[in-house]
């Protein structure tokens, strides 16, 4: 049994734990839940080794443990899967099983001890893999199984997984938790960190709730709450879902952005859509149908191969993206946006002001006053919280930096703007102004193209929602916000789709 | 196992105080403090480290040169990129100065410019290949820079038939020998500072502008600091990769006229000794070797660190391979140091 009692943890400025005590018992999953900054990933930290806690104190079957590190704690039997990859690819599933602690016989790796101890970590999962297979040629989900298998070695008796489904599709996700099942069975202590709140009640038995720190609820068993309660407490308030400006879209008008028939060097087909002014398109589809791909290709940044572009009806051919921004006023609000969104180590004014300084030049220089007007304009507009706009961006939430990744196409005063998983990895809260202010944007007469794997997400938002699966659209809808229905239909569309190319 | 429930803290806690690096941890400050003590120490240790004519004045000289080579450094550093060739790209510079002079007779001002213009073109070239290739750019300068070693050998032994060419525009000798002191309107003559000082202000005041205030230097900067984010906000990055290259090459082709001035002679060995001083220069100063952010101000005091310790320990008659010692092991301190800062900065950024 592993107890952390009364954890505490400060960094400059911050106290991210406040008396937080967690119970893993063997044979039972225990969730933990909170939004983000809520101290979940400290706290998965302090019980691996990574962070020393300030205060409290760690007991692993009776008794006091300090771990000097990560590999340390896997020692003494506790395992963690983080959020972020941690293979080598090049290496072999087997070497990356036994990575930090490689068997070696008279100085050289003993490979046979290596083979046979990831077979049995393979084993304890029950899952088929040829252990020489190098991890660049698995798939997302066999790699985290693999990761998982990781865990495990070392005699692991405590497996904490964080977020470990972020990436995978639903049918993946069931498999990968059927094994955690199976862990429970044999006797592990699961530790379940997940925004997921379906997956979570239909594998975990118990619950911590965190919330700025601190623990509002401690170790209560799932089956007394609904998920309504739960996130309610993640919030903090009773949670009411917030009531959308409604549009009304003027179908006659020019499409501000017009796909005909557009085929791209990915393998794109016959790709229409029409986005008019103060129109948001739901793109929905699974995690790999080609949309951010699609989006990229509009951007000039992946070829067409044929068909036509047609902004505010006149045919377009965009090759950069200085040119998709500075002469069609289109945005494009990218999924990743810590890789390719956002510059961590910058202050937030430059971060918004990238897109305009062409515009805030004069003779080709560019005056600091002006950058944090803009700045402060907009991170008042969206709510962004900044202390000030010298603020490195990789200071901010998860939430705020996706504003500040928004509002340098708001400051560009783009007309067409592209949202990519706009709220993924945000919080319940944080979530919910998001919607609102993408709707905001809409009533103000933008095109918005919402690229969402999230399907409450689109049904809520979307004025038409167009379906893409395997590079290619497999149906659109009008939207009419009944989620039961709509739910349906899309998922059938998704599902005959794949039936159809698969015979 | 009871369900405790608190009491729900405040949804709003205020936001985080950006950090401020403290004074302390500033390199700059650390860099002044470092400079003040040395001068005191080898001042009481050889009171002629204070004589002008013999110390002082070649001193300033010096700074310059490595000032502006520190700074043809630091332009690329802004990217996370490196100028592997630029003391050969200094070289071949100065010898198309000597070429522009000694063969078409050209003047002092036409044989720069003829030299800085190629300093330009070699840096964007470089800039060219890594830009369209992706090759990293230590690899695509280090190869620039073996390739431009035995050009310049050649050339120098083609045209000037030796390593030097025997004759230097009207005006480099004043450049070399002369002090503001020696120009006087009636009976107020200037400071003691030599004539390329100036130069290297120059330069250091338009990099500076480059950096700080302009929209190229801004968007060089950030592609350093996250090139496909840069890609993604519109800005041409190989332009930029491009274009901070050219200006590298520009500024070494400035260092190696400075240096052939100091020197008296275009030679074949110049800029032989212009690598590790123009990492050491940045570095010091505080600008990071993974890009997005640099220091003109702290290159200007690397660089004079840097000569400050090369004069002391001459004056202390040490032997030049003890000199590289320690210039070694500076720089190596200095590079320990860059990456501590690094890190703490990452660890303050990553509290989530």
């Amino acid at each position: 049994m592993l107890l952390a009692e009364n954890l505490v943890k400060t960094f400059p400025g911050v106290r991210a734990l406040d008396g937080v005590s967690l119970t893993l018992r063997p044979g039972s999953v225990h969730a933990l839940l909170g939004e983000n900054g809520a101290g979940k990933s400290t706290l998965v930290k302090l019980l691996t080794g990574v962070y020393r806690p300030d205060g409290g104190r760690i007991t692993f079957d009776g008794d006091e443990r300090h771990f000097a590190g990560p590999l340390d704690a896997q020692r003494a039997g506790i395992g963690v899967v983080h959020q972020e990859r941690n293979l080598i690819p090049a290496f072999s599933v087997a070497e990356n099983i036994v990575l930090h602690h490689l068997p070696s016989r008279g100085g050289r790796l003993d490979k046979r001890r290596m083979r046979a101890e990831a077979v049995r970590c393979l084993e304890l999962l029950q899952v088929e893999l040829d252990p020489d297979t190098p991890v660049s040629r698995l798939s997302v989900a066999q790699a985290q199984l693999v990761e998982i298998a990781k865990a495990l070695s070392l005699d692991t008796k405590v497996l904490l997984l964080d977020e470990p489904t972020a990436s995978l599709t639903g049918d993946e996700a069931d498999r990968l938790y059927s094994v955690v099942r199976r862990l429970r069975d044999a006797g592990h202590a699961v530790a379940l960190v997940s925004h997921k709140l379906e997956e979570v009640f239909a594998v975990a038995d118990t619950v911590t709730v965190l919330r700025d720190g601190r623990s509002v609820a401690q170790d209560a068993p799932l089956t007394g709450y609904t998920q309504a309660q739960v996130v309610d407490l993640m919030v903090g308030r009773a949670f009411a879902s917030i009531a959308l400006p409604t549009r009304t879209v003027d179908g006659e008008v020019t499409p501000a952005l017009q796909l005909s028939d557009v085929s791209t060097a990915l393998g794109h087909r016959g790709i229409s859509l029409v986005v008019r002014p103060g129109e948001i398109l739901g793109l929905y589809g699974l995690v790999g149908a080609g949309r951010s791909e699609l989006a990229k290709a509009v951007l000039g940044l992946e070829r067409i191969t044929s068909g036509t572009v047609l902004i505010h009806g006149r045919p377009a051919r965009i090759r950069t993206v200085g040119e998709a921004l500075h002469r069609y006023r289109i945005g494009y609000v990218t999924e990743d946006r810590k890789g390719e969104g956002l510059f961590l180590d910058q202050p937030v004014s430059r971060n918004i002001a990238v897109t305009v300084w062409r515009r805030l030049a004069r003779a080709g220089l560019v005056r600091d006053r002006g950058e944090r007007e803009l700045a402060g304009t907009y991170a008042d507009r969206l709510g962004i919280r900044i202390s000030s706009p010298r603020q490195p961006a990789g200071q901010l939430s998860g939430g705020n930096q996706q504003k500040v990744s928004l509002a340098k196409w708001l400051a560009a005063e783009c007309d067409i703007l592209i949202v990519d998983e706009p709220t993924v990895g945000i919080d319940v809260r944080t979530k919910a102004a998001f919607h609102e202010l993408i709707a905001g944007l809409a009533a103000d007469g933008l095109a918005l193209l919402l690229i969402s794997s999230d399907l409450p997400e689109t049904v809520g938002l979307a004025d038409r929602i167009a379906v893409m699966n395997d590079l290619r659209i497999v149906g659109e809808l009008a939207n009419d916000h009944d989620y039961p229905r709509m739910s349906q239909q899309i998922i059938r569309l998704i599902h005959t789709a794949e039936t159809v190319s698969a015979a | 196992m009871t369900a405790q429930l608190e009491t729900p803290a405040p949804p709003d806690a205020p936001p985080r105080t950006p950090h401020r690096v403290p004074l302390w941890a500033n390199p700059r400050v650390g860099l002044v403090v470092l400079l003040v003590a040395l001068v005191v120490l080898f001042s009481v240790l050889r009171p002629a480290f204070l004589n002008t004519r013999l110390t002082l004045t070649p001193l300033q000289s010096d700074i310059s040169v490595y000032l502006v080579v520190g700074l043809a450094q630091l332009s690329v550093l802004s990217l996370g990129h490196m100028n592997m060739a630029v003391g050969r790209m200094a070289a071949t510079s100065a010898f198309t100065m000597g070429l522009v002079h000694d063969k078409l007779g050209a003047g002092l001002v036409l044989s720069l410019i003829a030299g800085l213009a190629v300093g330009a073109l070699l840096g964007a070239l470089a800039g060219l290949i890594i830009s369209r290739t992706g090759v990293n750019s230590f690899v695509v300068t280090l190869a620039m820079d073996f390739a431009l070693a035995g050009l310049i050998t050649i050339l120098y032994s083609g045209v000037t038939g030796g390593v030097a060419f025997p004759t230097m525009p009207a005006g480099m000798s004043e450049l070399r020998s002369d002090t503001f002191a020696d120009y006087c309107i009636g009976d107020v003559c200037g400071p003691r500072v030599p004539l390329v000082v100036p130069f290297a202000i120059l330069a250091a005041l338009l990099v500076g502008l480059l950096f700080r205030f302009s929209r190229l230097g801004r968007e060089i900067l950030m592609t350093g600091a996250n090139q496909r984010a840069a890609e993604l906000s519109g800005i041409p990055t190989k332009d930029r990769i491009v274009q901070a290259h050219a200006v590298s090459g520009l500024l070494a082709a400035l260092g190696g006229f400075l240096l052939a001035a100091n020197n008296g002679a275009f030679s074949a060995s110049l800029g032989d000794s212009f690598l590790l001083p123009s990492f050491l220069a940045p570095v010091l100063g505080g600008t990071l070797l993974a890009g997005g952010a640099v220091s003109v101000l702290g290159t200007a005091l690397g660089a004079a660190l840097t000569q400050v310790i090369y004069k002391g320990l001459n004056l202390l008659q040490f032997q030049l391979d003890q000199l590289q010692l320690y210039i070694g092991l500076v720089l190596l301190a200095a590079l320990s140091l860059d990456r501590a800062r690094h890190v703490l900065a990452e660890r303050r950024g990553n509290r989530a």
